[in-house]
Parts: C-alpha cells; sequence; structure tokens
C-alpha cells in the first residue's frame, strides 16, 4: 500500500520533509517509526488524516502520516 | 482609572479598536504578566507587552547577558553583555514604557520557588519562555496546580510551536507531550542552533495570546497547538483532546508536588 509521510521540525534533521512510501499490507505507525529510525519517545504527536493516532494503528492506502516532536528551545 | 493626555495618545491605537477601547486598555494596564526566561521567546514577549501597556511585568531569569544570545534576544544590548538579563530586561522596559512596573527575579525555576514566583503579584497569565523540557514541564504543572493561565512555546532551528492553557478549557502541556524527552533525544537550540527571528515570531504570538486573554477577546490556542515551519513559511493546527487520565489535569490527578527533572549539564 501507498502512504504518506510527512515529518515536522527536527525530525527531518538528515530525513525528509515529505516522502511516499509503499508499505506491505497491516504496517502499523511503529513499522514507520522503525523505518525512519526514530524512537517512540522522540515523537509528540502522531497524526494519520489529520486525526490523533496511536502507534498501534494499522495504516491503510492512500494514509497521510504527520510527525511532530517536542520543540524545547526558547 | 484616569488616563492622562500622554497615556491617551501613547495608546491612542489600541483605543480605537473597538475590542480594546479605553475599558480595555485600563484593564492591560491593571494587569499583571510573569515571563519566565528572558530569552529568545521571552525577550520579543517582554517588549510587546510592554509597549502595549500591560501594567506590571514580572521577569525571571538567574542567566547574564551572552555575545551570543545578541542574535535573537533583542531585549539586551551589546552593552549589556555580563549583567543579569532580568536587569537588563527591566531597563530596556522602563526606557521604553514608564506605566510599567517591572518586577525582577533573577533565579531559575524550580519545584522550591516557582509557586512563590507566581503569588508574588497574583500573575493573570505566564508565559513560558524557558529555553529546556524540565523548566516547561514545571512551569504547566505550576500552573495548573495554581489554576493559572498559560502560554506554551518551543523553538528550534527553523521550527516552532505553541499552545495556550486555559483552566477548565483545555488539555494543558502535559496532556499533549506527557513526560520530558529523555536528556539526550532532543537537540537543544545551544546544540542544534536557531534561527533569531523564530524568538520573535512565537514569542509575539504569545504575547497576542496574553493580550487576548487580559481582555477576553477572541479564540485562544487552547485545544490547539500551532506549529510553525520557517522554511515553507507554513503554519499549521494541530487539534489537541485533553487526556481524562493527565495526571496533573485529569479527573483524579496525582501529581501534587512540583517535579524537578534532570537538565543536562550543557544547558546550564
Amino acid at each position: 500500500m501507498r502512504v504518506t509521510i510527512k515529518l515536522f521540525a527536527t525530525l527531518r534533521e538528515g530525513r525528509f520533509k515529505v516522502e511516499n512510501w509503499e508499505l506491505p499490507a497491516r504496517a502499523s505507525v511503529k513499522h514507520v517509526f522503525e523505518r525512519l529510525g526514530i524512537k517512540q519517545e522522540e515523537i509528540a504527536i502522531i497524526l494519520v488524516n489529520g486525526r490523533d493516532t496511536q502507534v498501534e494503528y494499522e495504516l491503510q492506502e492512500g494514509d497521510a502520516i504527520s510527525l511532530f516532536p517536542p520543540v524545547g528551545g526558547g | 482609572m484616569k488616563f492622562s493626555q500622554e497615556q491617551m495618545e501613547r495608546y491612542s491605537r489600541h483605543i480605537i479598536l473597538n475590542e480594546v477601547g479605553v475599558k480595555g486598555q485600563i484593564k492591560l494596564l491593571e494587569s499583571k504578566v510573569l515571563i519566565i526566561g528572558t530569552g529568545g521567546l521571552g525577550a520579543p514577549a517582554a517588549m510587546y507587552l510592554a509597549a502595549a501597556g500591560v501594567g506590571t511585568i514580572g521577569l525571571v531569569d538567574a542567566d547574564t547577558v551572552e555575545l551570543s544570545n545578541l542574535q535573537r534576544q533583542i531585549i539586551h544590548s551589546t552593552k549589556d553583555v555580563g549583567k543579569p538579563k532580568v536587569i537588563s530586561g527591566k531597563e530596556t522596559i522602563n526606557d521604553m514604557n514608564p506605566d510599567v512596573k517591572v518586577m525582577t527575579y533573577h533565579e531559575w525555576v524550580s519545584s522550591a520557588n516557582i509557586t512563590d514566583i507566581i503569588k508574588d503579584q497574583d500573575y493573570d497569565f505566564i508565559i513560558d519562555g524557558t529555553d529546556n523540557f524540565p523548566a516547561k514541564f514545571l512551569i504547566n504543572d505550576a500552573c495548573v496546580l495554581l489554576h493559572k493561565p498559560f502560554s506554551h512555546a518551543g523553538i528550534i532551528r527553523f521550527s516552532g510551536q505553541t499552545m495556550t492553557y486555559v483552566p477548565g478549557q483545555g488539555p494543558c502541556y502535559r496532556c499533549v507531550f506527557l513526560n520530558p524527552p529523555a536528556p539526550d533525544l532532543v537537540p537543544s537550540c545551544k546544540e542544534a542552533g536557531v534561527l533569531g527571528v523564530m524568538g520573535g515570531i512565537m514569542g509575539t504570538i504569545q504575547a497576542s495570546e496574553a493580550i487576548k486573554y487580559l481582555l477576553g477577546i477572541g479564540d485562544l490556542l487552547t485545544g490547539r497547538l500551532l506549529v510553525f515551519e520557517a522554511l515553507d513559511m507554513e503554519f499549521r493546527t494541530v487539534k489537541l483532546a485533553s487526556r481524562t487520565n493527565c495526571v496533573v489535569c485529569g479527573e483524579n490527578p496525582t501529581l501534587k508536588d512540583l517535579i524537578d527533572y534532570e537538565q543536562r549539564a550543557c544547558e546550564l
């Protein structure tokens, strides 16, 4: 299935802003984290199609996943 | 309270706004805002609130002005290097607007002093202008426990985020971010850098939220996280929900004592 991955703030460092990925059926958000090399604790907010989502969520064809880290500078 | 001729003129562009007027301007002059951290976020927030005529402004910071601060912390000048930031900030505000009483707290916030600092002038609104997660969680927890509204913001590199907490009107910072990330997991501005204007953009949004709250106008960033990416020049709003099981603002809160989380040595 095809999904879109959108990264924000420091998550873009050495990665990308937006990419379209081909993922195996039944892949979860956790699968995306693993492929990105991101620890779950680095993510504050997971949105799938604009909705707040948990890491166990099983992705569907066409889903857009947006990942936001906490930003703590000042 | 009666306006002098000078005040009528100074605040004329506010007074002419239906949403402010004489009544609103008096409200601002009678209001008290505490700004924790007089750095990238706190400096512009403090300056706009002072210019707006917020009558009492509290500045909290234990730091002294360094040359590397001046790229973004516009309340301080080259002549202020070496001076405590709260003193430098107070001098800038005094020069800008004599209507403003400035309270200074030359210390870092901790579980031991934050409650006393907020209660010192019974501040109406708090601005989190700090540069680290332990302080951001501490400010959230203290404000929730004291039923005080506050504006959170964070900046790094070309990115920023901000949300507003008002007691009983939506999630707190902890509902969204749960716990501080492990100290080595997320970079600080010192390590990753920050575009100078990021503090200006996000800090002035925080000042706008404070003014709107004090005047009771418009819609605040409660239940919404505003995310800004300067390289894309894009703002995005993420809806946020309260957690009924939040340890500080939930239905059965278990967090009663403030926590001093571990801080990385390089940030001290």
